[in-house]
C-alpha cells in the first residue's frame, strides 16, 4: 500500500497510481532473485541507462545476492530544434566490459530505438554476454524488437511517470509509477 | 543515416509526420527507405493491378515495413482493410502500423507535442 507520506506528496498531474511502492519493491526483489541465480559465480556488470533507470538500478543491485557496483551510461536525446544529429553516448562507462557478463538496465522499453543503439555499441566491446532487464515493457510503440531477458511489468498504452520515468525531467523522484493527465502535460511548454 | 532515400529532400515526404518519423529513425541510426515497394492487392481479369498498397517506410535492418496513419477514421478503416489484405497475400512480410494515437505518444515521449 502507499504510505500516508507518499499520498501527501502526489502531484496534481497524477491520474492513477499503476504500481505502488510495495508492488514495485516486491517485483524488484523477485527480479533480483532470478538474476542472482542466473549470474551466480559469473562476472556480472550491471549497467543502468540514465536518467530513467537510476532508481530501478540502485534498488535492484541492493537486492542481488552478491556485491555489484553498477555503472551508468547516458545517451543524447532527440531534439527537434536545434537538430541534434545522431544519437551518441554523452556519459560512457568507466570500466571495460570485454569478457564480462553485462546486464543493461532500462526503465521502460517502448520503441526499442534506444536499446537497439546501445546493444550495437556495447556488443562491439566484446562482452561475454549482453542481456536486457527492464522494469516496464510497452508493446504499442515497438518499432525494433529487443530481446528482453528480465521484465518487471507489461504496461498499457498510457503515459507514465514516477520511479525514474519523467515528463520533461519532472516526477522521476516519485516512489510509484502512475499515469499522467495528458491534457495537463500537453499544455506545458517544450523543454 | 538512412540509405538512398535518406538523402531525398524534405519535400519528398507526403506528410509532415513522415518527415518527423524519418528524423527519429535518422537520429537513432536506423536505415530506412521511403515507400520503396508497392504491393499489388487486386487484379482484373486481364491481370492488371486494380488495387495496391505502398507502406510508408521499410527498415532493412529489421525487415520491417512501417505505415504511419494520422488521417481521419473513415480513411483509416480503408487503410486497415488494405493492410489486412496485404497480410493475407504476403504473410512473410512484417508490417507495423502507427496510428494517430501511437504517433502522438511518440511525439509526447520525445517532448515534441505542442
Amino acid at each position: 500500500m502507499i504510505s500516508s507520506s507518499s499520498i501527501n506528496s502526489i502531484p496534481a498531474v497524477v491520474e492513477k497510481i499503476v504500481f505502488d511502492e510495495n508492488t514495485i519493491r516486491k517485483r524488484v526483489k523477485e527480479l533480483a532473485r532470478q538474476i542472482s541465480h542466473d549470474y551466480h559465480r559469473k562476472n556480472l556488470m550491471v549497467v543502468g541507462i540514465l536518467e530513467g533507470a537510476l532508481m530501478f538500478t540502485r534498488d535492484l543491485v541492493k537486492k542481488l545476492s552478491f556485491p555489484v557496483s553498477p555503472g551508468f551510461i547516458r545517451i543524447s536525446r532527440y531534439e527537434r530544434q536545434p537538430h541534434t544529429g545522431e544519437v551518441r553516448i554523452i556519459k560512457d562507462l568507466h570500466r571495460d566490459i570485454c569478457g564480462k557478463h553485462v546486464l543493461l538496465i532500462e526503465d521502460i522499453v517502448d520503441t526499442g530505438l534506444t536499446l537497439n543503439f546501445l546493444i550495437q555499441i556495447l556488443a562491439e566491446r566484446k562482452p561475454a554476454s549482453l542481456a536486457i532487464c527492464t522494469l516496464l515493457e510497452r508493446a504499442e510503440l515497438r518499432l525494433v524488437e529487443i530481446p528482453i531477458k528480465y521484465m518487471g511489468f507489461h504496461v498499457k498504452d498510457e503515459f507514465l511517470i514516477g520511479y525514474g520515468l519523467d515528463h520533461r525531467e519532472s516526477y522521476r523522484e516519485l516512489p510509484f509509477v502512475a499515469t499522467m493527465k495528458l491534457k495537463a502535460a500537453e499544455g506545458t511548454t517544450n523543454r | 543515416m538512412g540509405i538512398q532515400e535518406s538523402s531525398l529532400p524534405i519535400s519528398g515526404f507526403a506528410h509532415k509526420s513522415e518527415e518527423e518519423l524519418a528524423g527519429f529513425l535518422d537520429f537513432y541510426r536506423i536505415e530506412w527507405l521511403y515507400e520503396p515497394v508497392c504491393f499489388p492487392l487486386s487484379w482484373d481479369e486481364q491481370g492488371r493491378v486494380t488495387e495496391s498498397f505502398t507502406p510508408d517506410f521499410y527498415l532493412p535492418q529489421f525487415e520491417l515495413y512501417v505505415e504511419l496513419t494520422t488521417m481521419k477514421q473513415s480513411l483509416v478503416t480503408k487503410k486497415n482493410r488494405k493492410i489486412r489484405k496485404m497480410r493475407e497475400l504476403y504473410p512473410d512480410f512484417k508490417i507495423k502500423i502507427l496510428y494517430e494515437r501511437d504517433y502522438r505518444k511518440l511525439l509526447f515521449k520525445f517532448g515534441l507535442l505542442e
